[in-house]
């Protein structure tokens, strides 16, 4: 009996699916500066997805919010680089041999930015070659300009996004669990951004939050997001100028 | 827990949880022109699958080769009627495994590893209606909402498992909790059995051979024993069903799809249309078999290709599955499949190849003779570097 308590107990923690939190959120590459009013970035198609969280922890997909959190995001981050001066330009999605070429940098990013919280930002698990203390060398190699060819940016923008709402059910389950003694989170709101120098395919500046705030289904809530994702974006120097002070700053 | 008491507590998770498993009917079919889907539910789920279609559309696995694509899509649509493939996408992937999947949304893939396993055209539609069929059933919207249901027990349950409650009431949580994992895989083995039933009626009713059904399965059994066999493990039981198992075992497909079309005669095959269309890119398909590190299934696969006549091509396969395993009686055999595929194709550049390389790894120097003569039948081999360190 006691056996299979535990696996009931087991079971629960896979469904609470808690994420290791990772302690260091953002990386530089020593020594880079982006002057501030200098760039033209080049936005790569967002990955986001956004649903809610079922009672048993299963990620259940929206479409309408999916699509509310695009247009709200992409909102609020061209007003948010319009303010540090740099010009943001959606990606065209490429046709023929170029698609595929695209296709491979887009899903070389994820494994790069994977790998940079996985094994940098977590100190307990740095590998020997990332310890060196204020080192970040991680690079896409500079074959990646040839993503950026004709559209005269300097840099490309990967967003990252994933937001699941504790559903009623969550919550009601949650308060439930709690008397039990077993702790179960509700909702799971995790995302990264990143820049990339396209002229030699280098990292210069990741963001990664496992639990970030705002809620991207509203436009209030997206610019606060995006000011979470852009923290520590090179050029914006936080005390003088807020990134976002208001959307309707012009 | 007594059986009375198993009953009351299934049944009393199934009023709380009925309401979800009980959706309103859909309209129209998945596959009707410019099909938007309805609910919440499924509208979730075509937006995360259109996503997904939007990277593998452009992925580097998915071959551009029209040819192949349009006779797939051929197939398909002889199987399943022009107006049901219309707005079908379909993309052929370079993957070894044994598979076809399509996604809710409309999106089919169809893996090279199939390819090179059906034996004709029939065997083909019969994996492809059946696959159609989960399309047009909506049954990866239904599994997932029966998933939702059902890990909403297993969440409770736990909860109840782990609380102060009485022995009683906590054993009973982990039984139902237990029942509810199970019904997740029973579930998803219910669909695949209907999507067989449904897929043999569309092939059937194309005119296509209706021994290919059963077929396929008794293949896939003795392939698996192969694999085993080779791996010195012991050899999956088919009589017996798996908790955790996706699908019905495939002795149990074969034998309810040969009772099926049991006196049922022939029917087209279409073996030479088959073979046709894969032909140009079979040599490729064989390269990534070799690399699954499979000896036994490979070599079983190989005999299956082969039948009675032994092609240039095949030969070479076998000889490169040998040399790649390399114990020094490997590359004996090697050698003499090679050897055999010069003799019936003198121009076939990768048996010298192989036969050099098979010779020279042996310790017999006449393998340099087959290199030179490689490289002189493709002036611009890619390795020529490689292989010009080899010859003295």
């Amino acid at each position: 009996m006691r056996h299979t308590l535990f696996a009931a107990v087991a079971v629960l923690c896979l469904l609470a699916s808690s994420t290791a939190v990772a302690q260091e959120k953002s990386g530089n590459k020593p020594g880079f500066t982006l002057r501030p009013g200098s760039a033209k970035i080049l936005l790569i198609r967002p990955t986001i997805r956004v649903g809610a969280q079922s009672t048993g922890g299963l990620f259940e997909p929206n479409a309408d919010w999916t699509a509310q959190a695009r247009d709200n995001l992409g909102a609020a981050l061209a007003v948010a680089q319009q303010q540090l001066g740099n010009q943001v330009i959606d990606a065209e999605e490429p046709i023929g041999p170029a698609a595929k070429t695209f296709a491979g940098y887009r899903a070389l990013f994820s494994v790069l930015a994977d790998s940079v919280i996985e094994y940098q930002f977590f100190p307990g698990n740095r590998l020997p070659t990332k310890k060196r203390k204020g080192s970040f060398e991680w690079t896409m190699g500079p074959g990646v300009a040839e993503i950026g060819r004709g559209t005269g940016c300097d840099y490309a923008l990967f967003i990252f996004d994933e937001d699941q709402y504790g559903s009623t059910g969550r919550k009601v389950f949650q308060v439930f669990a709690a008397m039990a003694s077993v702790s179960v989170k509700s909702g799971e709101h995790r995302g990264y951004a990143g820049l990339v120098d396209l002229r030699n395919g280098d990292l210069v500046w990741l963001n990664a939050d496992q639990a970030m705030g705002g809620d991207v289904r509203t436009v209030e809530g997206a610019q606060k997001r995006v000011r979470q994702l852009l923290e520590d974006f090179p050029g914006s120097t936080p005390p003088a100028a807020p990134v976002v002070a208001s959307a309707t700053g012009q | 827990m007594t059986p009375r008491l198993r009953r009351l507590a299934l049944l009393g998770v199934a009023a709380v949880f009925g309401v979800a498993a009980s959706a309103p009917k859909e309209p129209l079919p998945p596959y009707s022109g410019a099909y938007e889907p309805q609910t919440v539910d499924e509208r979730g789920l075509w937006m995360q699958l259109d996503e997904a279609e939007r990277t593998l559309r452009d992925s580097a696995f998915v071959l551009k080769e029209p040819g192949l694509t349009d006779y797939v899509r051929a197939v398909l649509c002889r199987t399943v009627g022009a107006d049901r493939c219309r707005g079908i996408r379909i993309y052929v992937m370079r993957d070894p495994e044994f598979n076809a999947r399509m996604a809710p949304n409309g999106m089919m893939v169809v893996n090279s590893g199939l390819l090179i396993r059906v034996h004709d055209e029939a065997e083909l539609a019969a994996v492809l209606g059946h696959e159609f069929a989960h399309f047009e059933q909506r049954h990866s919207l239904h599994r997932f909402q029966h998933d939702r249901s059902m890990t909403d027990v297993v969440a409770w349950m736990s909860v109840i498992a782990a609380s102060g409650a009485s022995y009683q009431v906590r054993r009973s949580a982990v039984d139902v909790a237990n029942s509810a994992v199970g019904s997740m895989f029973a579930f998803g083995r219910d669909e695949e059995r209907e999507a067989d039933l449904l897929g043999a009626k569309y092939m059937l009713a194309a005119g296509y051979d209706p021994n290919a059904l059963p077929d396929i399965w008794n293949r896939a059994m003795d392939e698996a024993d192969a694999t085993a066999f080779g791996r010195k493990q012991k050899s999956h039981r088919y009589d017996r069903l798996s908790f955790f198992a996706s699908h019905p075992t495939s002795l149990e497909r074969a034998t309810y799809l040969r009772t099926l079309v049991a006196g049922m005669g022939q029917g087209d095959a279409g073996r030479d249309a088959l073979q046709g269309a894969v032909k140009p890119l079979r040599g490729a398909f064989l390269a990534d078999q070799i690399k699954l590190n499979d000896f036994g299934g490979t070599e079983y696969l190989f005999g299956q290709l082969a039948g009675d006549t032994w092609d240039a091509e095949l030969l070479c396969a076998r000889g490169d599955l040998y040399r790649t395993r390399g114990n020094p009686r490997d590359l004996v055999s090697a050698a003499g499949f090679y050897a055999q595929a010069i003799a019936l194709d003198p121009t076939n550049a990768d048996a010298y190849r192989g036969l050099g390389l098979a010779q020279l790894r042996g310790g017999d120097s006449h393998g340099g003779d087959a290199l030179k003569r490689y490289l002189a039948l493709r002036p611009d081999a890619p390795d020529r570097a490689m292989i010009q360190t080899l010859l003295p």
